[in-house]
C-alpha cells in the first residue's frame, strides 16, 4: 500500500486511481440507495392514513 | 413523507404517513460502517510515511540545506520576505482590493530567520568551540554590505558544490566566515540537534513546528517530495494521500479552483478560493430562499424515485 499510486491525467483533471475508485463506489452506493426498495416497505401502498 | 405543494395536494384533507424507525437505521448504518472501517484498518493499515525533519533533509540533500541556510542568513528566502504573521515583508501577502485578512491579523508569530534558524542555534552549539564563536563574531561585526557580498559569492559557488560523505565543499573564494558557520550548522542538522533547537519554546511540550517547517519549505527538498507524491496545490494535492490510499476526496471543490483560471494564474489564489467557497456555502445555506435554486428538486424530481411507491399509488387513486 505504500507504493506510489497511478494517476489519471485528463485535461486539467489529475486524479489518483484510488480516489477514482472511491468516488465510483460512492456513486454506485448513491444509485443503489435510490433504486433499492426500503426494507420492509417495498411499496408505498403499505402506508397508513393518519 | 415528502409532499408536493400542488393544487391536487392542497385538496387532500389527509396526509398519508409511513412509519419508519430512523434510530434503528442510523444504528445499523453506524455498526456496518464501524465493521467496514475496522476491517479495512486491519487488512490495509494506514499511510505511514516517515516525517521529514531537518535531520532527514540535511542528510538526504546537504547542498540544498546549506544553500537554504545561506539564503536565510542573507534574507533572501521566502520566509525572509513572507509578511504577516511572521514578519513585516510583503512577498506572500494576499489581498483583494482593500480586503486583506492576513494584514489585518498582523505579525503575531514573529520569525527572525537569520537569528532563529542560523545564528542562535550556532551560538547555543558553540559552547567551548572558540573557532565557531570567533566566526559568528566576525560575521555579526561585518557590515551588511560585506555580509551580502559573502552570501552572494557563496550562493554562486554552491551551484557547483560537491557533496562527499554528507559534507559540502565549494571552490575557494572570499566567503568570509560563512562556510565555517554553514558547515557547523550542517553538522548540527545531521545529528538532529537543530530540530530540537528550532522547536525550543517556553512550553513544557514542544509542539510548535512553525520554524522547522518554514525552514524546510524554503528549500527544494520538501517541495520535491511533495511533487513526487502529487501533494502540491497544482496537482489537486489537497485531495491526495500518500501511497495507494484514497485521500480527502470531499475536498475536490476546494482544490478544483486552483487548477483553473483565473485562480491558477494569480498570487492571491488562496484568498480568492476562500471567498469563492464562502459565497458557494452561503448559496447552499440559503437555497430555500433563492428562486430558481429552490426549484431544482421540482425540475429534477429525484425524490419521486425514492418515494416511487407512494407516487405510483397516488396516481392510481387519482385516475
Amino acid at each position: 500500500m505504500d507504493q506510489p499510486a497511478g494517476y489519471l491525467h485528463w485535461g486539467f483533471i489529475l486524479i489518483s486511481y484510488p480516489n477514482l475508485i472511491l468516488i465510483g463506489i460512492m456513486i454506485v452506493l448513491f444509485v443503489m440507495a435510490l433504486l433499492l426498495p426500503f426494507p420492509g416497505h417495498a411499496s408505498g401502498d403499505k402506508g397508513k392514513k393518519s | 413523507m415528502i409532499n408536493e405543494p400542488t393544487p391536487a395536494h392542497l385538496n387532500q384533507p389527509e396526509v398519508r404517513t409511513v412509519p419508519y424507525d430512523l434510530i434503528k437505521e442510523i444504528a445499523i448504518a453506524m455498526v456496518v460502517s464501524l465493521v467496514v472501517i475496522i476491517g479495512f484498518a486491519l487488512f490495509l493499515s494506514s499511510p505511514d510515511v516517515p516525517s521529514v525533519t531537518i535531520q532527514s533533509w540535511s542528510a538526504a540533500d546537504p547542498a540544498d540545506f546549506v544553500t537554504t541556510a545561506n539564503d536565510e542568513l542573507a534574507g533572501a528566502s521566502t520566509t525572509a520576505n513572507y509578511g504577516p504573521p511572521y514578519n513585516n515583508g510583503n512577498g506572500s501577502v494576499q489581498s483583494i482590493g482593500p480586503i486583506s485578512p492576513q494584514s489585518w491579523a498582523g505579525v503575531h508569530a514573529n520569525v527572525d530567520q537569520p537569528h532563529d534558524f542560523v545564528i542562535n542555534p550556532l551560538k547555543q552549539a558553540a559552547g567551548n568551540d572558540s573557532q565557531l564563536t570567533t566566526a559568528i563574531g566576525a560575521y555579526v561585526a561585518a557590515s551588511e554590505e560585506q555580509q551580502g557580498k559573502w552570501h552572494d559569492a557563496y550562493a554562486k559557488a554552491l551551484k557547483d558544490a560537491k557533496v562527499s560523505n554528507g559534507q559540502v565543499t565549494v571552490a575557494s573564494g572570499d566567503y568570509g566566515p560563512v562556510p565555517q558557520m554553514m558547515n557547523r550548522l550542517l553538522q548540527l542538522a545531521q545529528t538532529g540537534a537543530l530540530d530540537g533547537l528550532l522547536l525550543s519554546s517556553d512550553h513544557f511540550y514542544q509542539t510548535d513546528y512553525t520554524k522547522p517547517l518554514l525552514f524546510m519549505n524554503d528549500g527544494g527538498y520538501l517541495a520535491g517530495l511533495a511533487q513526487d507524491q502529487h501533494l502540491t496545490g497544482t496537482q489537486w494535492g489537497m485531495m491526495n494521500e500518500t501511497g495507494l490510499y484514497p485521500g480527502q476526496t470531499w475536498l475536490w471543490l476546494y482544490t478544483l479552483w486552483y487548477q483553473v483560471p483565473p485562480f491558477n494564474g494569480v498570487s492571491n489564489a488562496d484568498l480568492l478560493v476562500v471567498l469563492t467557497m464562502v459565497i458557494l456555502t452561503l448559496l447552499l445555506m440559503l437555497v430555500p430562499l433563492i428562486p430558481g435554486l429552490r426549484d431544482i428538486p421540482r425540475w429534477i424530481p429525484i425524490y419521486r424515485v425514492i418515494w416511487r411507491g407512494y407516487y405510483a399509488s397516488r396516481s392510481r387513486e387519482l385516475s
